[in-house]
Formats: C-alpha cells, structure tokens, sequence
C-alpha cells in the first residue's frame, strides 16, 4: 500500500517535472520586457547623464538602439523555465490542487481502491471459499461416486450371487422335475403298457369268449339242453348242504 | 313283502284264485305272465300307460291270455290292471305265488331256463333242493335265453347256478 501511494504523490511530481521541462517559451517576455527596455532606457539616460532628449534623439537616429533594446530585451522565451508569475501562479495552483488532492482526492481515491482492494480480496475470498466449496463438493461428490461404485459393485456382486443361486436352483428343479418326468413317463409307459396288454386280453378273451359262446350257442339243442337240465339236478341233489 | 299295497293285492288275487278253487293252475299262469312283462318293456309300458283308454288295455289283456290262460287268470291280471297298478303286477305275482306256496307250507324256488322243463324234471329237481336245502320247494320256471343252458335256481337269497353263462363268465374271468 505504501508503495502505491509513493508512487500515487509521485506522479503529480513527475508532472511537474515534464511541465518545467517541455514548457514552452511564450512566456519568456511579458512585462520583463517592459522592465527590461526601461533599464536598457535608464542605462541610456544614465550614459548621456539624465539628458532625455539626446537618448529619444539617438534612438531616433540610431535605430540600431532600438534593435539592440529588443535584441537585449525581447529575446526569446526559455524554453524550459516558465515566466515566474506562471511559476507563482502555477505553482499555487498546484499546490491548492496538490491539497486538494492530498485532503480529499487521495483519501478518496485511496478509500475506492482500499474498497476496491477490499472487494476484490472478498471476491478473492468469495472465489477461494467457492474453491474450497467446489473442492469439498468434489470431495464429497467423490466420496459418492466412490460409495456409488462400491454398493454397484456389491450390489452386482450380489446379483451374480443370487442369479447363481437362482441358476443353481433352478437347474437342480430342472433335474429334479425331468427325473421326475422321466419317471412318471416310465411309469405311464410301463401302465400304458400293462394296460395295453389287459385291453389286448381282454379283447383276445371277449373275442375267444364270443366264438365260444357262438359255438355253445350253435350246440346248445334241445337234447343238450336236457342233457345239462339233468346233470344241474344231479349234481344238486349230490352236493352236501 | 315290504309294500302293503303289493302284499294287499297279492292276498286278494290269492284269495280270488283259492275261491275258484285252481289256485296253482292260476298262480302258475299269473307267474307266466308276469315273467313276459318283466322280459318285454313294451308290454308292460303299454299296460301301465294311463293314456290309453283301458278298453284297450284290457283288449290287449285279452288278445294275449284268452285262449291261453283261464278266465280267472284273465280277470284278475284285468283287475290289477284296471286298477292303475300293471307296474306293479309282477310284484304282485310273486308276492301272490309266495303267498300260494306258504298256504300249501313250501317255498318258491324260481328257476331260470333257456329252455322250459318237464314235468319231471322239475319234480326231481325239487327233490333234488328239497335232499340239499331241506325245504320243500315248488318249482317256478322262468325262460330266460340269457342263461344259454343248464339252471340258474333262486329260493329266497340262495342261489345255485349251474348255467353255461355262469361257466363263460368265470372263464371271462379267468383270462384277466
């Protein structure tokens, strides 16, 4: 701070400086010159002992007199020193200004840049803490992503555990239903079979049984007939009770 | 005989046919008859149908036992019919005819035939029951073509088959 302020009072003295430097010669003359030709005019009274008229007559034959006056007197401006009454009056004015500038400019323009600096170390700090901020949110998003990409990995983990397990099982069903299967094929194959072979029979025997009967029937006469009536009484009359 | 009305029926055609004074010539030609209804349903759907007018009925009654039967047996299978109860005849018939055999101190020993007996076949097979049950019977044949040959014999719950089908049906069996 101090060395922005040093070099915020230094800038009007260089100022100055460059305005010393580079003024200009216009105000070399002025009422010096006036001065000056007076002098150059008392000198020439002085030197023709208080006589005027001699002086105005040799200025008025000798023109060169006059030249010299204004050789003398009205010579050109410096170009670096200004006038002294511009000095004075420049010079106060710099220095109300420099007052000025040092009572109320400065300090205000000290408190903007105090406020500016202020603000920007609070947006500095604003920034910083956002950093920090994102950081930790970073962190912690991290953090998540981390815990995220744990319980995914457990959570697949798991997954292929129980669709394992689920395979295990079901294979096992699987088997347990296609042995089943195989058995109840076997077995309805095996009662198909034992089925087949009693309709079989029992066709074979209705088909034998209705030819028999056929044949009784054909031979069944009155005789037989008779014949049969009389040994059911025979063998009636001959069972024990 | 577990139907009154059956049992009633049965005591008044056997008092009917004892007051005629045939009672076995009666009670044998009701048992006759009443086998032919139990062995053809039209006969007996005809009979037991009230819608028809029971000059009919009694006309059909008539064109089968007239010449065949005694008046008696004609009236009173007449009667029962008339009386709306010709589904209930056959019940009625041996009810009757049990009653008949009770009053004469026997038992009916119904016997199923493919062919009728004689005489004298029937009387040695009621010998032949009386020698192994010990009950003096009275033989009541039943044609039944379903028997083929020989005798199928049923005297209260006892029977004694000795038919041919009997013998085709264990054979029957023997094959399974």
């Amino acid at each position: 701070m101090s060395n922005r302020r040093n070099r915020l009072l230094a800038a009007p003295l260089l100022a100055l400086l460059a305005l010393l430097a580079f003024a200009g010669p216009a105000s070399a003359s002025g009422e010096s010159v006036g001065s000056c030709i007076a002098e150059k005019l008392e000198e020439l009274i002085e030197e023709s002992h208080g006589d005027l008229d001699e002086v105005l007559h040799e200025l008025h034959v000798d023109t060169s007199i006059g030249d010299h006056f204004e050789k003398k007197c009205i010579e050109a401006p410096s170009p670096i020193l200004p006038e002294t009454n511009e000095i004075v009056w420049g010079g106060s004015a710099f220095l109300i200004l420099f007052v000025l500038m040092v009572k109320k400019g400065f300090p205000a323009v000290r408190g903007a840049m105090d406020a500016r600096a202020e603000k920007i170390r609070s947006d500095l700090d604003a920034a910083e803490q956002a950093r920090v901020d994102a950081q930790s949110v970073q962190s912690d998003y991290e953090a998540r992503l981390a815990d995220a990409k744990t319980e995914a990995s457990r959570l697949i983990d798991e997954g292929r555990a129980d669709a394992d397990q689920v395979r295990t099982g079901l294979i096992a069903q699987a088997e347990v239903d296609a042995a089943g299967i195989r058995e109840r094929a076997a077995s309805e194959s095996a009662a198909a079979t034992a089925q087949a072979i009693s309709d079989l029979r029992a066709e074979v025997a209705g088909i034998a049984l209705g030819a028999a009967e056929r044949v009784v029937h054909a031979s069944l006469d009155a005789e037989v007939q008779g014949r049969l009536i009389d040994a059911y009484i025979d063998e009636v009359a001959g069972t024990d009770g | 005989m577990a139907d009154p009305r059956v049992a009633g029926y049965a005591e008044a055609l056997f008092a009917v046919a004892a007051a005629e004074g045939d009672s076995s010539v009666v009670e044998d030609e009701l048992f006759r008859f009443a086998q032919a209804l139990r062995s053809d349903d039209d006969l007996g759907s005809t009979l037991a149908d009230t819608g028809l007018p029971l000059a009919r009925r009694l006309q059909v009654i008539d064109d089968l036992l007239g010449s065949r039967a005694s008046a008696v047996t004609t009236a009173l299978v007449s009667m029962v019919v008339g009386a709306g109860r010709a589904a209930e005849l056959p019940a009625i018939v041996d009810a009757m005819v049990e009653r008949g055999a009770a009053s004469r101190n026997k038992t009916v020993a119904t016997v199923r035939s493919a062919v009728d007996l004689t005489a004298d076949q029937s009387e040695r097979l009621a010998a032949a029951i009386n020698t192994r049950t010990g009950r003096d019977v009275e033989v009541r044949v039943v044609i039944d073509p379903s028997v083929l040959g020989g005798v199928v014999t049923e005297i209260g719950d006892d029977i004694i088959d000795g038919s041919v089908r009997r013998r085709l049906n264990q054979l029957r069996e023997s094959f399974r």
